[in-house]
């Protein structure tokens, strides 16, 4: 019996390879997933071995990440710094080997041959203060010397490479202090911990000091060794009350828990919208196997019959049936974990293009790893091929002396009961959800819930469905007798027809609701620039890093310019609030923002006087008037609340006057110059003009609404592209499946196809037969799909209103893709079942026995 | 006059030891208007024959003449052509698109070609298989004998220089199959169809003006205006032969 089985997968090869190939997939990325997660898990272990100092004393960072929001260009950058006074009191704590000051920030840009910074926009250029002492030290250098002295750098290998320099050239260099011309005199190269692709300059620690924190009194850290015999926790408590309470004292054990922390939340994300991923996949790939094993069993009717004739046990067929599709389940997961290391080493790969470099880690694939594989491609494969089993188990004794043998068509009823059931639980939800929208939360759990039930119901109802939608849009080619002919097989078999549809349907219905969301987030975000910013050009940082205040000079010079204004950001934090502070010159602030106040005003700000977001305000629970107590990187501080303003995307948080910033301790660094054309003037002879004196400035970019517009859309679409990737997986399966579906469809109609041909149809009579019933399951799924994901796309961006999609956008152009790209994938889905049609053996297939 | 022809008409399959020699140089003549049965026991290769005459199956050596066309010598394209425009066939069983209705069934070579048919033509041909009342039909609510019945006038639908069929009562009850035997040789006499019946029955031969008897390849013997009992008598001798 079970040889019979195995013998019958062997004689199937191409349809079973397409199956495969669905189940392969899904079970790739779970295990990918799994794999990659374990990888980064092993490589944080390594994190702990690496030469880091025993204490590192540095600022209480409650801002080490920066500041939230606070409008385009949001370079709160304030970089916390330990007095350099302090290293005597560290040195003079008994344990204490040695002590170092130390710079990390951010800001150096390295200017390539064409004056322009190198790197990607995205990871931040960074700057670090060479430690001599390697046993502490992060760096190691490659080739050379360490730098030494204020005309002298050394580059990370990669940055070098991408400035194109080398040992012994000189290289230009834009910091915070000023541009600076400098010779290489080392490549460095990062130990453990990776990079995020951006670059890294190497100064000493004066250089370092003066360019990027603009003087020589302050560190950003100091580097701590331990006694022989001092452990690291011990150091940490004897150095506690020799320093000023603010200070940060931490261990290299905790530092290297805290970054492996850090990444594991980065990446928790990925690995999430991955295993969901896998899941559609995985969902999509049960159509696939019950179709083909559907097939299987319909061509094995009769040698299925035979068995049961000579005495095999119902239970026994369905056995033989099961145990395929076990075996096949097991080659599946088995070639799936393989898919899974290719997935992960492609992630990391991916991750690299997006910026992130993650360490170097050994492949770790777990005993965990393998068994959820298994029990995935083998459980969904058994699921999937449980029905046609039960189904090959009724085939009665007696088909086997029957001629034509056909599987008894079930009722399609209860599957129409089942379908509208869901469809009208799906309206209700969706009506209740939009009906109180205030409650966020609650608002997009009914509408997923809805969109779930609308899928299942719609998926139910696909049989009945389809045998309309295809008699409907078979109705133009209905006076052709190959249209005919094709649209009556489309609807022949509504069973098959509607699974084959609904796998693809899955996939459209996803990217369009994403198409959705996406065209309306970027429409929500031009609005949201449209409406808030004032100004005709924007000068920003490259990266969004702050930037040195003779640009500001320069730029109030150009002529045609007429009204020019700067913005300052810091971070500050009200209690455990954390948020920028924005500083505009006295004045000019509707030169600036469009804001419209809610409470307040925001004309005349004194030093001291700010305005908040209203947001913020009620979340805080602040009135006009209040003294407001805030923490600032150099210390408490306070705000007098004079108004508040409506939250306009991007901008939100505090703004206040920019001597506000200065007494707090604020560098002078602009985030923002805001230009206003002179009246009459040309808009694109004032950018010209602009463009001519920013020139000498590489730090910074000129930007218009639009080109300001397009960087956000830039950013949106790469982050919607990945998923588009991801999601094209599901649809490619998808379509094998229609391969598969057709494949089964002409080898049932085998002698009918040798009837037609018989009687005079051509061979690409008989081609175009089988592309038209392709093209019309490709439309029929593309309809459900792209209906279901309109709709909830568009139901998703109502609940999503309040967190700022506030626009809706159905992206047309993008729809009408999806059905070209459905109708051309049908008809290369035909092609291979069509060619095989179109050759089979007229006589063969006319033959009566 | 000759509807068909064959000469020296060779079908040899496989190779080496599994060598088969299905028809081995016949000469045969098919005369238009007529009614023409070819018997023989199994493996004599008489729906062999017939494949070869209809354009379904390639020749090993001879030619084949369908009218003036010399079948040989044409490619894939010409053969559906000239099955689609010159030729009719009814077989044994699966005869009809399950998806399409009688109607269309019976219409299908001329819709597939692009062609309106004779709505005269059409007619007489729908009212002699006396289906009127089941055109809009699809085979699945036909019995046996109605099936048979459209199958026979599609093949008369487009008025084909002549009609193949093979073994078409071979799934039938007697009487659906009198029907249908009855309706082929009114065909012939009232219409002036040529018609090639492939048959191992004697009654159905009986039917026909003509029976070629073929054995091992070869056409043997052949006898006009048969009748069953003579049929049979001719065939007992096969058995004779080969006892």
């Amino acid at each position: 019996m079970f040889r019979a089985a195995l013998r019958s997968l062997g004689q199937h090869r191409v349809r079973l390879l397409l199956t495969l190939l669905a189940v392969v997939v899904g079970v790739a990325f779970v295990a990918g997933t799994f794999i990659f997660t374990d990888s980064l898990k092993q490589s944080f272990d390594a994190l702990f071995n690496a030469p880091q100092p025993d204490v590192t004393v540095s600022a209480d960072s409650a801002f080490s990440a920066g500041g939230q929001g606070g409008g385009p260009g949001s370079g709160a950058d304030q970089t916390p710094t330990v007095p350099s006074s302090l290293l005597a009191n560290v040195t003079a704590v008994d344990g204490v080997a040695s002590a170092h000051g130390m710079v990390t920030a951010t800001g150096a840009l390295v200017l390539g041959k064409d004056g322009k910074p190198v790197g990607r926009a995205g990871p931040p250029a960074r700057a670090m203060s060479w430690l001599p002492d390697q046993s502490m030290s992060s760096l190691s250098l490659a080739a050379g010397q360490a730098p030494n002295g204020p005309g002298q750098v050394a580059l990370l290998d990669s940055t070098a490479t991408s400035a194109g320099v080398g040992i012994g050239d000189t290289v230009r260099l834009e910091t915070p202090g000023g541009q600076l011309t400098s010779t290489v005199t080392g490549l460095v190269t990062r130990g453990i911990g990776g990079s995020d692709g951006g670059t890294l300059t190497v100064f000493d620690l004066p250089t370092a000091q003066k360019q990027m924190l603009g003087n020589t009194t302050t560190f950003t850290s100091i580097a701590v060794k331990a006694s022989p015999g001092v452990s690291q926790a011990e150091l940490a408590n004897r150095l506690a009350p020799a320093l000023p309470g603010h200070l940060k004292i931490e261990t290299g054990a905790q530092r290297s828990a805290d970054i492996a922390n850090r990444l594991q939340t980065a990446f928790g994300f990925i690995n999430t919208f991955l295993l969901a991923f896998a899941l559609i996949a995985l969902f999509v790939a049960i159509f696939l196997i019950f179709n083909t094993f559907s097939m299987l069993v319909a061509q094995r009717t009769r040698e299925l019959a035979l068995l049961r004739a000579v005495g095999a046990s119902r239970s026994q067929v369905r056995q033989s049936v099961l145990v395929e599709a076990a075996v096949l389940g097991l080659i599946a997961a088995g070639i799936g974990v393989l898919g899974g290391i290719a997935v992960s080493q492609g992630l990391r790969g991916l991750l690299k293009v997006f910026g992130a470099d993650l360490p170097a880690a050994p492949l770790v694939i777990q005993p965990r790893t393998i068994v959820v594989s298994l029990i995935l491609g083998i459980g969904v494969t058994l699921i999937s091929a449980y029905v046609p089993a039960r189904r090959a188990a009724s085939v009665p004794p007696v088909a086997a002396m029957r001629d034509d043998v056909s599987m008894p068509a079930k009722n399609l009823r209860i599957r129409g009961i089942i379908g509208a059931v869901l469809i009208v639980i799906a309206v209700l939800s969706a009506l209740s959800a939009t009906r109180d929208l205030s409650n966020n939360m609650r608002a997009t759990q009914l509408v997923g819930v809805s969109a779930i039930c609308a899928l299942i119901g719609a998926i139910a109802l696909a049989p009945i469905l389809g045998r309309w939608f295809i008699g409907l849009c078979g109705m133009p080619i209905r006076g052709n007798a190959i249209g005919n002919l094709a649209v009556e097989n489309g609807r022949r078999n509504p069973r098959r027809t509607a699974a084959t549809a609904s796998a693809l349907a899955i996939g459209l219905a996803l990217m369009s609701a994403i198409g959705v969301l996406a065209a309306s987030t970027k429409a929500s975000v031009a609005a949201v620039v449209d409406d808030t910013i004032g100004a005709d050009f924007i000068v920003l940082g490259a990266n969004f890093q702050p930037f040195r205040p003779d640009v500001f000079a320069a730029v109030k010079n150009t002529p045609g310019a007429s009204t020019v204004t700067y913005t300052r950001q810091i971070p500050l934090a009200v209690g455990d609030d954390q948020g920028v502070l924005t500083g505009i010159q006295s004045g000019q602030f509707q030169q600036v923002f469009n804001l419209t106040m809610d409470s307040g005003t925001a004309d005349n700000l004194l030093p001291g006087d700010a305005i908040v977001d209203s947001d913020t305000a009620k979340r805080l629970g602040i009135s006009l008037g209040q003294n407001v107590p805030v923490d600032y990187v150099s210390g408490p501080g306070f705000l007098i609340l004079r108004g508040t303003y409506k939250p306009a995307g991007p901008i939100t948080g505090w703004i206040s006057d920019v001597q506000t910033l200065t007494d707090a301790g604020g560098r002078d660094l602009d985030s923002a110059i805001y230009v206003r054309s002179a009246e009459g003037a040309d808009p694109t002879t004032v950018k010209a003009s602009l463009d001519k004196e920013l020139a000498a400035f590489p730090a910074v970019k000129l930007q218009d609404q639009a080109s300001l517009k397009d960087q956000i859309n830039q950013q949106f679409d790469r982050v919607f592209g990945f998923i588009y990737a991801l999601l094209a997986l599901a649809v490619i399966v998808a379509f094998l499946g229609i391969v598969n579906t057709l494949a089964l469809s002409v080898f049932e109609r085998r002698r009918e196809v040798g009837l037609l041909r018989a009687v005079g149809t051509s061979r690409g009579q008989i081609r175009r037969m089988v592309v038209i019933e392709s093209v019309l399951i490709a439309l029929f799924g593309a309809l459900i799909g792209l209906s279901l994901g309109l709709i909830y796309g568009t139901l998703f961006r109502k609940v999503l209103e309040s967190v700022g999609i506030s626009k809706l956008a159905i992206p047309t152009g993008q729809i009408v893709w999806f059905v070209v790209l459905a109708v051309l994938g049908g008809i290369i889905a035909a092609l291979w079942p069509a060619f095989t049609a179109s050759r089979l053996d007229v006589l063969k297939a006319i033959a009566s026995n | 006059m000759i509807a068909a022809r064959a000469n020296s008409l060779s079908k040899i399959y496989g190779d080496g030891d599994t060598r088969v020699t299905a028809l081995d140089a016949v000469d045969v003549e098919i005369g238009a208007q007529q009614f023409t049965a070819i018997m023989g026991p199994s493996g004599s290769g008489k729906s062999t024959l017939m494949h070869c005459l209809a354009g379904l199956d390639s020749v090993t050596s001879g030619q084949v003449w369908i009218a003036d066309t010399e079948l040989s010598s044409l490619s894939d394209k010409a053969l559906t052509r000239l099955r689609r425009d010159s030729v009719g066939f009814v077989f044994q069983a699966f005869n009809l698109v399950p998806t399409l209705t009688a109607i269309e069934n019976i219409t299908l070579p001329m819709d597939i070609a692009g062609r309106k048919p004779d709505p005269d033509w059409l007619n007489t041909v729908i009212d002699t298989v006396g289906l009127r009342d089941r055109l809009s039909h699809r085979p699945s609510e036909l019995s046996g004998g109605q099936q048979q019945r459209v199958a026979c006038a599609r093949a008369l639908a487009s008025r084909p220089t002549i009609v193949f069929a093979d073994e078409p009562t071979g799934n039938l009850d007697s009487k659906s199959g009198a029907e249908v035997l009855g309706f082929l040789r009114r065909s012939v006499d009232e219409f002036q169809q040529t018609i090639v019946m492939v048959t191992h029955d004697p009654n159905a031969a009986s039917y026909a003006d003509r029976v070629l008897f073929l054995a091992d390849g070869r056409v043997v013997d052949e006898m006009f205006n048969p009748t069953s009992a003579s049929v049979l008598e001719r065939m007992k001798a096969f058995d004779t032969a080969r006892a």
